[in-house]
């Protein structure tokens, strides 16, 4: 059974293509298409509901000591209205997922993958042991991301305090829209934005104030066939496509978020094991010398031999209108400047490993 | 929503042009607008023979993948080059410069399993 966020009556008006994800209705697109949307977040702002995604609050004195080790990287230290980006793994360094921990002066918020909701909800509580309470706040509370180089004079209205002095990956406890709700200067596009975690009946009125005071500067809003293209342009990973329990934080690239000189966590071994060894297959992204759209799981050859295969691809509005891709491939394939092969129905298309991101703010 | 004069159209939301013995191929406008911005278009080879309702090419969206099974079958004379530089013509105007490839006829009987703009309103109005 699907269930639908706060905003879904406002998704279907506003003519929301809805598509299931993550055990959600959620807008894949809306009538301006992708493309529209796409533009709107690289030029002006766009409005997304992230609603799906899984919220979970954390309570007590052991949750940085405890978080430490279950993750790679560090919680601990973490200091009210600090955000951190993190990678829940298996003893094998694969991932369970990647998350971000939210820390305000009295409790966390975690966030995760809707797709990963219910395994991490069962993963923390077997894991839980000393002073920490966890909630399940997942579909009670909404998140709505504003995202785009507008997003600040566009929001700022609307909230207590001055965020164009927050920094990137912190956050404020505040009211938005008249609403108690926790912001983050946090987004999944490549642009300045913040994510607001609204209680889901206020969602609805902040989502219309917000439209309906920006329309005029060019806010839209953005579903998430957009949001795909925004993150892979922007080098982020996607669960299930660059990191999943077996992809660990180092094959995708994550290492910099990896602290192997943490005491130990989950993993630790393996993934000390696997740096040290250094021959391990890894993401890179290819930018295709042609137009045609690399999709997951197509073939990536070397000399007509396999090497690899694409994990996320798309035509990248950003990067030229180019074919660009991310791949899982051989350690020997994954210098920058190689040449490969995509195999698209049947037909090898060539193209070259190039450095992440595809793009990057000016 | 009426389709344009003088059109056949298949279930498979092609659309065919007849002049004489070639027929000009293209997509619906329900077909575009289904499949969102279209990035992509591969379509056969001129000189191929094409039989009725195979699948001899794609259309592809920022998300999704979808078949052209052509309405007519026939050798290939003509591709519509522009597309190729500029797909979302296909989006902006798939019944003119958004057209596909032209075929000449194997048989003109073939155009009897394709239906009228009518009949095409017809089913599009059933599927949505």
């Amino acid at each position: 059974m699907l269930r639908r966020t706060a905003l879904f009556d406002i998704h279907k008006a506003l003519g929301g293509r809805i598509v299931p994800f993550g055990g959600f209705e959620m807008p894949v697109q809306y009538t301006s298409g992708i493309l529209a949307e796409h533009d709107a977040v690289r030029k002006r702002a766009g409005l997304f509901d992230l609603s799906h995604m899984a919220q979970f609050e954390l309570r007590g004195d052991d949750v940085g000591a405890w978080a430490d080790v279950l993750t790679v990287n560090h919680v601990s230290t973490m200091k009210p209205f600090q955000a951190r980006y993190n990678i829940f793994t298996n003893a094998q360094g694969g991932a369970h997922d990647d998350v971000i921990f939210y820390r305000l002066p009295d409790r966390w918020l975690l966030i995760v993958n809707a797709s990963n909701a219910a395994k991490m909800w069962g993963h923390l509580q077997t894991q839980a042991h000393g002073d920490v309470l966890l909630t399940n706040r997942h579909g009670d509370d909404a998140l709505i991301a504003i995202q785009g180089p507008q997003s600040v004079s566009m929001l700022a209205p609307f909230v207590t305090g001055d965020i164009a002095a927050m920094k990137y990956y912190t956050c404020l406890e505040t009211t938005v829209g008249g609403v108690r709700g926790v912001i983050g200067r946090t987004g999944y596009t490549g642009e300045d934005g913040f994510e607001l975690f609204v209680p889901g009946e206020a969602a609805p009125g902040i989502w219309e104030a917000l439209i309906h005071a920006n329309r005029g500067a060019g806010l839209i809003p953005c579903g998430l066939g957009a949001r795909d293209v925004l993150r892979l342009e922007a080098g982020m990973p996607l669960y299930g496509h660059e990191l999943d329990e077996t992809i660990t934080p180092l094959q995708a690239g994550l290492g910099w978020a990896v602290k192997l000189t943490k005491p130990d966590f989950v993993g630790k071994a393996a993934l000390a094991a696997q740096a040290a060894a250094g021959d391990f297959p890894r993401i890179v992204g290819l930018r295709l010398d042609g137009r045609v759209p690399a999709r997951a799981g197509y073939r990536v050859l070397r000399d007509g031999a396999p090497v690899g295969e694409i994990r996320s691809g798309s035509i990248a509005p950003s990067a030229g209108n180019a074919s660009i891709a991310t791949a899982l491939v051989d350690a020997a394939s994954a210098t920058v400047g190689t040449r490969l092969g995509v195999e698209v129905r049947g037909t090898e298309h060539d193209a070259t490993v190039v450095n992440l991101p595809f793009y990057q703010r000016g | 929503m009426a389709q344009p004069a003088g059109l056949l159209f298949s279930k498979d939301h092609e659309w065919v042009k007849l002049d004489g013995d070639v027929a000009t191929v293209g997509i619906t406008d329900y077909a575009q607008t289904s499949l969102g911005d279209i990035v992509y278009v591969e379509l056969p080879r001129i000189g191929a023979t094409l039989q009725q309702f195979g699948n001899i090419g794609v259309v592809e969206s920022v998300k999704a993948v979808s078949d052209i099974l052509t309405p007519v079958g026939g050798e290939v004379v003509e591709t519509n080059d522009a597309i190729d530089a500029d797909p979302s013509l296909v989006n902006r105007a798939p019944f003119d410069e958004g057209w596909l490839f032209k075929v000449k006829l194997a048989d003109h009987g073939e155009t009897g399993n394709l239906m009228t703009g009518d009949a095409y309103d017809s089913l599009i109005a059933e599927s949505a």
